[in-house]
C-alpha cells in the first residue's frame, strides 16, 4: 500500500484516494489499438485503471513501425490486439490486461453483449455507420462511451452517455460563500466582539478582514437608511474613512486583505443559472429508483426554499485571513458548525424523501450528504446527445454563420472529417489514398461534405479550399503526435468521468493540429 | 519479413525495400512529408529528401527525461528524428511511475518477453528494494532518467539514436548546444527554462541592419504542466518573443511572512513551513535539510502536527507536508501526453514546414470541458536577453574609458546616460558603485575593451545607468583603427 | 512561421562552432537585472558591501550594516544575500550572520521584512532591501516578532529592552542566550 501511494502521490493530489479507488473499480475496452487507442490506454493504464481488453483484428504490420509505439519490430505479422496489450501490460502490472483478436465492426454484429463487462468504452478511428450501432448498444447497455478520431492534422472526440452527474465539479474560480452581506446571529456576535476602533495597535491589525466587512458594511447601512453601498467604489471610501480616523500610517495586512474582498459583501454568490436548471430538473420529482443524486438535489431544493431563505447550504470553508491564530480558529469552527448544522437539515430532508419514495431513511449516508453539500453550487449534469441526434442535426445555419466569417477553421474540419467517412464508404477507400488521385479526390470530397452541410440546413456556405485539399492530403493517416494528443484527451475524459471529478466535455470536441486550437460544437 | 523477425539488431533502413514492407513504415506521416499542401509553412519542400534530412541530418536536443521528456522522446522518434539527445540529472523515483511511462517498477515474467536488449539490460539491471516496506523490484529506480529512457526508446523504435547525458545543463559547455539544431524542452523549473533561453538567445547573430542571421538561430520549444493544465510554446530567438520577454505568463510562488509563521499560525501549511523553516535550524544545528531524506521529512511532519495541536490546527498529513515543502506540483499522463505532443508536433513543423505553425504560445485547460488556444504575445523590444542591442562600431584599439566616452558623446544615448556601467557577460568591465567594485574594475578602463571581449569582434555590452530604466544593450563591432592616433588620446 | 533549415543545404556540421576561442560564460536573467542593482547602489553611509567571489561573481554577497542611532547604535550586523537566477522574479534570500537581540530577526538570523517574503516585487531592488533592513534597526516593529521574547520586552519596557540590546551587543546573555560582541 506505501508503494501504491508513492507510486500514484501526484495523480492521489488531484482526485483523492476516492478517485483513485474508481479508477481501480473500472474496466476499459478500447476499440482498435492503433496510436490513439494504444496511447489513451497507456495514460489510463499509468493511472491505474483495473482492467483493460484491446479490440483489434488486424496484425502488427510495416507501417505500424512508424506511428505506434506499442509494437516493435519482432512482433511484426503478429496480433496487434496481443502485442499492444503485452508491452502496455508493462508499465503497470496491478493492471489487468486482456485482449480480443476480432475486429470491432464484427463484435458489433456477432456478440453485442460483449460490451455489458466494461464501465467504459473508447471507441478510435471507427466509421459513422459502425459507431451508430455502439452508441445504440452502449446506451441500452448503460456503457459510458467516448469516440475518438485522429486523422492526419485534425481530431474529433465526443462523449455519449445518458446522463453524468458530477458533484465534486473542481472548478477553477470556486465561489467563495462567506455571507458577510447577511451574517447569521453566531456569526454577528462574533463580530460584535470587536471594537475596530480599538488603540491597541496589534489587536487592530490582527482582526480578520471578514470581521472588518461585516462592521464597515453595517456602519454604511446604518448610515444609509439600511442601503447596501453601491458599488466597491463606494465602500472603499467609508473604509478610508475609518483608517483616517484611526490615523493608521501605513497599510495593514487585514485592511488590505478587507479591500481586496470588498466585492464579497456586495456580490455574495448567487445560484448559478447551471444550478437553477438542475433544481427546475424534473428528475427531481424523485421516486423509489431515482438515483441518489437526485434523491439529494430533490432535498436541496427543499432547504434552500426552507432553512436556506433562498441560498444552499454553506460549505463551512474560509480563505486565510491576517489575524491571531485563536481569532481566526474560532471564525473557522463558526463556519463550520453552520455547515454541520445546513448538513443536518439537509439529511433531515433527504430522509424524509426517501422515507416517501419508500426507501429505508438512512440509505444515503450522512458522509455522502455532507460532500453534496460542500459542494452544491458547482453541481453538474451531462446530457449527450445521441450519435443519430447529432448526425442529423440541424445545426447548419449556425455552422453557416462560423464558416462565413472565417474566423474559426473548426466547424468546416468537423464537416469534412464527417464526409471522409462518408467519402470512404461511397469508394471503399479514404480520399487521398493514393497520390495519383488526390486532385480527382478533392473534387469528390468538397461534393460529399456540401452535401452533408445541405443535410445540416446549412447550404449555400463555402468549405475553404485549402482546408478541403489538406484533408486529402492527410490520405487518412494517423499521425503518432497527433494520436496521443486526441488519445490523451480520450483519457482524461474517461478519467472525469469514471472519478466523477471535473467537468467532462459537452458537444462535440474538434481538434485542429495545424494551428494547435479546438472548440466545441452543439450540434 | 522472416529475415526481418531473425535479426531484430540490425536496423534495416526505412527507405530500402527489401521485401519486408518497410518502406511503408513511415507511411502515415509520409502524406505530410512527401506531399505538396497548401496550408504549409514558407519554403515547403516536400520530397523523400525531407524524410532522409530528418533521419540523418537534424539533432534535437530533448532537456528533461521527466514526464514531458519520456513523451518526448517517443514522439519525436516516431515523428521520424533519427538523431536525439536527451540531458536529465535526476534519477527515477517510485512517485515518477504514474507518468514516466518509460520507466518501471516491476516487470512481470511469464507472458510477456523481456523487451530489452542486453545493453539497455546492463543499464537497467535489478535492484531489489525492501526500502518502501514491499518487497518488490525496483527495477529502475535510483537508475539516471535520462540513460534509462534513452535505452528504452531505441529499444523499442528502431533507427533512432538517443543520446543520454546524465548531468545538470549548466555542465555542459556552452558550445554543447550549438551542435543542435533544435532544443525541446521538457522542464518545470523557471530557473533551468530561463538558462536554456538566455544560452539559446545568445546564440544569435545579427547582420548589419540588424537582423538576425537566420543561420544562428536555435529554435526552442518548451512544455509544462499542472494537473489538468498545461502550455506549449515556440521561441524563434530573435524573432518570436523569448522566454524573458513574457516572465509574467508564470506566476509569482506564494510565500508566507515569517511572523505569521511564527506568531499566528492559521493553516496546516503555516505550521508545516514553521517546522521547515525556522524549527529545523533552531534544533539541528548545523545539519543540511535533504527534502529527499524520508527520517529529514518525518521530522518535520512530526513537528509540524505538534505545532498544529499546540495552535489547535488540524488536517496536516504527511503528504501534505511533502507537498508544502517540496513545492511539488500534481502532474498526470494525460495532460502530460497532449503537452509533450504538441511540442514535438511543432519540432517537426519547424524542421520541416511540412504545415502551419502554431501562434507562439499554446494554452491547454482540460479541468471545465477541453479547451487548446493559442494566445500570442509581444516580443519585449528591450529585453534583456533576446533584443539585438543598438549597434555601434568603435576602433579595435579602443580603451574602456574611450569607450564609455563615446557612449557618452552618442548623440542616441546621450540624454539616457550619466555614469554608465558596463558588463561583458557575466564579467564586470567598469562599476560606477558601489566603491569596492569601482576601485576593482578601474584599472579595466585603461585596457582595451577587444581584449577584455577576449578577443570577440562583435557582440553585445550592457550599459547600466541610473537614467536608464532597464539595461542597455549595446552590440560592439570593431573596426580595424588608426592605432597611432588612438594610442596618443588614450591617456587625456 | 519563418524557414530556417533547408534540405539542400546540409544542416551546418557541428565542428565550426566557438571558433576556437573559449566560450563566454553564460550570464542569466538574474545576473543582468542584479548587475544593473547593483550598478545603481546608493550605500547609506552606515552600510558597506562585500563580494566574496570577486567583482565578476554578484550572486552572492554580504552586507554589513553599523547603526549610528537608535537602540542598536554602534552596532555591527553582517547579512549574507543570495539572489537567484531568475531574480527579481523570486526575492533575494536574506540571511542575518550577526547573533542579534532583535524583535524581528531569531536567533538562526531568519529575517522577517515584508518584502523579502511575501511582499517581494519584481519593481523593488537590492536597494529598497537596504532601506527596509536600515529601518529594521532604527525602529524594530514589536508587533510583528520573530524573537517574540524580545519584541514582548520592547512593547512592556522599551527601558529594559535597550538595555537588553546593549548588553547582547557587548557580548552578554539575555533571556539565557549568549550574543557575541559586536561593537
Amino acid at each position: 500500500m506505501a508503494l501504491r501511494s508513492t507510486k500514484y502521490d501526484r495523480q492521489l493530489r488531484i482526485w483523492g484516494e476516492h478517485g483513485q479507488s474508481a479508477l481501480e473499480r473500472a474496466h476499459i475496452c478500447v476499440l482498435n489499438c492503433g496510436p490513439t487507442g494504444s496511447e489513451a490506454l497507456k495514460n489510463l493504464v499509468l493511472g491505474g485503471i483495473g482492467s483493460f481488453t484491446v479490440v483489434d483484428a488486424s496484425k502488427v504490420c510495416a507501417s505500424d513501425l512508424g506511428n505506434n509505439y506499442f509494437v516493435d519490430w519482432d512482433s511484426l505479422g503478429q496480433s496487434k490486439a496481443k502485442t499492444v496489450s503485452a508491452f502496455l501490460h508493462e508499465l503497470n502490472d496491478a493492471v489487468d490486461a486482456k485482449f480480443v483478436e476480432e475486429s470491432p465492426e464484427a463484435l458489433l454484429e456477432s456478440n453485442p453483449a460483449f460490451f455489458s463487462q466494461f464501465t467504459l468504452v473508447i471507441a478510435t478511428q471507427m466509421q459513422e455507420n459502425s459507431l451508430l450501432k455502439l452508441d445504440e448498444i452502449c446506451r441500452q447497455q448503460n456503457v459510458m462511451l467516448i469516440i475518438a478520431r485522429s486523422y492526419g492534422l485534425a481530431g474529433l472526440l465526443r462523449i455519449s452517455v445518458e446522463e453524468h452527474d458530477v458533484i465534486e465539479s473542481k472548478p477553477d474560480n470556486k465561489v467563495e460563500d462567506l455571507r458577510l452581506h447577511n451574517p447569521w446571529p453566531e456569526l454577528q456576535r462574533y463580530a460584535d466582539e470587536f471594537d475596530i476602533d480599538t488603540t491597541d495597535n496589534v489587536i487592530h491589525k490582527h482582526i480578520p478582514f471578514a470581521v472588518l466587512l461585516i462592521k464597515i458594511t453595517q456602519d454604511w447601512k446604518r448610515a444609509h437608511n439600511g442601503k447596501l453601498p453601491a458599488n466597491v467604489r463606494e465602500l472603499k471610501v467609508n473604509f478610508l474613512t475609518i483608517t483616517a480616523r484611526r490615523r493608521v500610517e501605513e497599510d495593514e495586512d487585514n485592511y488590505t486583505e478587507a479591500l481586496k474582498s470588498a466585492y464579497v459583501v456586495l456580490f455574495p454568490p448567487e445560484i448559478s443559472t447551471e444550478l437553477h436548471a438542475i433544481l427546475e430538473d424534473k428528475l427531481t420529482e424523485v421516486n423509489a429508483s431515482s438515483p441518489d443524486f437526485w434523491v439529494m438535489v430533490a432535498a436541496l431544493k427543499q432547504y434552500i426554499a426552507k432553512e436556506g431563505q433562498g441560498e444552499p447550504p454553506l460549505d463551512g470553508a474560509i480563505p486565510d485571513m491576517h489575524s491571531f491564530t485563536d481569532y481566526y480558529i474560532k471564525l473557522q469552527k463558526i463556519y463550520q458548525a453552520r455547515a454541520e448544522a445546513d448538513v443536518t437539515a439537509m439529511v433531515g430532508h433527504v430522509s424524509c424523501i426517501l422515507k416517501q419514495i419508500g426507501r429505508d431513511s438512512s440509505s444515503i449516508t450522512r458522509t455522502t450528504i455532507k460532500h453534496f453539500c460542500k459542494n452544491t453550487r458547482h453541481l453538474r449534469v451531462l446530457r449527450c446527445k445521441t450519435l443519430r441526434d447529432e448526425f442529423s442535426s440541424k445545426a447548419g445555419p449556425e455552422l453557416q454563420r462560423f464558416l462565413a466569417n472565417e474566423e474559426s477553421s473548426h466547424p468546416a474540419l468537423y464537416v469534412l472529417l464527417r464526409a471522409v467517412d462518408h467519402f470512404a464508404a461511397t469508394y471503399n477507400r479514404y480520399p487521398g489514398a493514393f497520390d495519383g488521385e488526390l486532385e480527382e479526390d478533392v473534387s469528390r470530397l468538397k461534393a460529399i461534405a456540401v452535401s452533408i452541410l445541405n443535410d445540416m440546413g446549412g447550404g449555400g456556405a463555402a468549405l475553404p479550399e485549402d482546408l478541403i485539399s489538406e484533408v486529402c492530403r492527410f490520405g487518412a493517416g494517423e499521425i503518432h503526435t497527433v494520436a496521443s494528443i486526441v488519445g490523451g484527451i480520450a483519457s482524461q475524459e474517461a478519467i472525469k468521468l469514471l472519478t466523477r471529478q471535473f467537468t467532462p466535455v459537452q458537444g462535440t470536441f474538434v481538434y485542429n493540429a495545424m494551428s494547435a486550437t479546438s472548440l466545441v460544437l452543439n450540434l | 519479413m522472416a529475415d526481418q523477425q531473425q535479426q531484430p539488431s540490425s536496423l534495416p533502413s526505412s527507405r530500402t525495400d527489401d521485401g519486408s514492407g518497410m518502406e511503408n513504415r513511415w507511411r502515415d506521416i509520409d502524406r505530410l512529408l512527401l506531399r505538396s499542401g497548401n496550408l504549409v509553412g514558407p519554403g515547403f519542400e516536400p520530397g523523400p529528401e525531407l524524410r532522409e534530412a530528418l533521419e540523418n541530418d537534424f539533432r534535437v536536443l530533448v532537456i528533461g527525461a521527466g514526464g514531458l521528456g519520456c513523451e518526448l522522446l517517443k514522439d519525436l522518434a516516431l515523428s521520424g528524428f533519427g538523431h536525439i539527445d536527451v540531458i536529465d540529472m535526476d534519477t527515477i523515483d517510485v512517485s515518477n511511475l504514474n507518468r514516466q511511462f518509460l520507466f518501471r517498477i516491476v516487470v512481470s515474467f511469464g507472458s510477456i518477453r523481456s523487451s530489452l536488449s542486453s545493453k539497455a539490460r546492463a543499464i537497467c539491471g535489478w535492484k531489489s528494494c525492501t526500502a518502501v516496506g514491499v518487497d518488490c523490484r525496483m527495477q529502475d529506480v535510483g537508475k539516471p532518467k535520462s540513460e534509462v529512457a534513452a535505452a528504452r526508446v531505441m529499444q523499442r523504435v528502431k533507427g533512432v539514436t538517443v543520446i543520454p547525458h546524465f548531468c545538470k545543463i549548466e555542465d555542459k559547455d556552452i558550445a554543447f548546444y550549438k551542435d543542435f539544431q533544435i532544443i525541446v524542452l521538457g522542464l518545470d523549473s523557471l530557473e533551468a527554462r530561463s538558462y536554456i533561453n538566455s544560452v539559446i538567445c545568445g546564440f544569435v547573430e545579427y547582420e548589419e541592419d540588424g537582423s538576425p542571421d537566420l543561420s544562428t538561430i536555435k529554435p526552442l520549444v518548451d512544455g509544462g504542466t499542472e494537473g489538468f493544465k498545461g502550455h506549449a510554446r515556440v521561441i524563434i530567438p530573435g524573432i518570436t518573443p523569448c522566454f524573458h520577454c513574457s516572465l509574467w505568463l508564470f506566476p509569482p510562488q506564494i510565500t508566507f511572512p515569517l511572523c505569521t509563521l511564527a506568531e499566528t499560525p492559521r493553516s496546516p501549511a503555516h505550521c508545516i513551513e514553521y517546522a521547515h523553516l525556522i524549527q529545523w535550524g533552531q534544533d539541528r544545528i548545523g545539519e543540511y535539510f535533504d527534502a529527499d531524506n524520508p527520517e529529514h521529512m518525518k521530522w518535520i511532519y512530526d513537528q509540524a502536527l505538534k505545532r498544529g495541536e499546540q495552535f489547535n490546527i488540524s488536517g496536516i498529513t504527511y503528504s501534505l507536508t511533502q507537498g508544502v515543502v517540496k513545492n511539488i506540483v500534481p502532474a498526470i499522463a494525460s495532460t502530460n501526453a497532449v503537452v509533450a505532443a504538441t511540442c514535438a508536433l511543432e519540432t517537426l513543423k519547424i524542421a520541416t514546414m511540412c504545415s502551419t505553425g502554431m501562434d507562439i504560445y499554446m494554452q491547454y485547460t482540460g479541468t471545465e470541458g477541453i479547451y487548446l488556444r493559442t494566445v500570442p504575445h509581444d516580443k519585449d523590444r528591450n529585453c534583456i536577453i533576446c533584443s539585438p542591442g543598438v549597434p555601434l562600431e568603435v576602433d579595435k584599439s579602443i580603451t574602456l574609458q574611450k569607450f564609455i566616452d563615446t557612449l557618452l558623446k552618442d548623440s542616441r544615448f546621450k540624454l539616457k546616460l550619466s555614469k554608465p556601467s558596463v558588463s561583458y557577460h557575466g564579467n564586470n568591465l567598469y562599476m560606477q558603485a558601489p566603491a569596492v567594485l569601482e576601485e576593482m574594475t578601474r584599472p579595466n578602463l585603461q585596457e582595451q575593451l577587444l581584449r577584455l571581449m577576449g578577443g570577440e569582434t562583435s557582440d553585445v555590452l550592457n550599459i547600466n545607468d541610473r537614467r536608464l530604466t532597464g539595461v542597455l544593450r549595446v552590440r560592439v563591432t570593431f573596426r580595424e583603427g588608426a592605432d597611432t592616433i588612438d594610442m596618443d588620446t588614450a591617456g587625456t | 512561421m519563418i524557414k530556417l533549415f533547408s534540405v539542400k543545404q546540409k544542416q551546418r556540421e557541428a565542428a565550426e562552432n566557438a571558433n576556437g576561442r573559449p566560450p563566454v560564460k553564460k550570464q542569466s536573467a538574474g545576473e543582468l537585472r542584479l548587475q544593473k542593482d547593483i550598478s545603481e547602489l546608493n550605500l547609506a553611509k552606515t552600510t558597506t558591501i562585500f563580494f566574496p567571489n570577486g567583482k565578476d561573481n554578484l550572486l552572492n554577497f554580504e552586507i554589513t550594516i553599523r547603526p549610528d542611532e537608535g537602540y542598536y547604535q554602534g552596532g555591527t550586523f553582517v547579512f549574507s544575500f543570495q539572489i537567484s537566477q531568475v531574480y527579481p522574479h523570486e526575492a533575494p534570500k536574506v540571511k542575518c550572520k550577526t547573533k542579534v537581540y532583535h524583535p524581528n530577526i531569531d536567533l538562526e538570523g531568519n529575517v522577517c521584512l515584508n518584502i523579502l517574503r511575501e511582499d517581494w516585487k519584481p519593481v523593488l531592488s537590492i536597494n529598497s532591501i537596504l532601506y527596509g533592513l536600515t529601518y529594521l534597526f532604527l525602529d524594530p516593529n514589536p508587533d510583528d516578532p520573530l524573537n517574540h521574547e524580545a519584541a514582548e520586552v520592547l512593547r512592556d519596557n522599551p527601558r529594559q529592552f535597550d538595555i537588553n540590546v546593549k548588553r547582547s551587543m557587548s557580548g552578554g546573555y539575555v533571556a539565557g542566550n549568549h550574543f557575541p560582541r559586536c561593537i
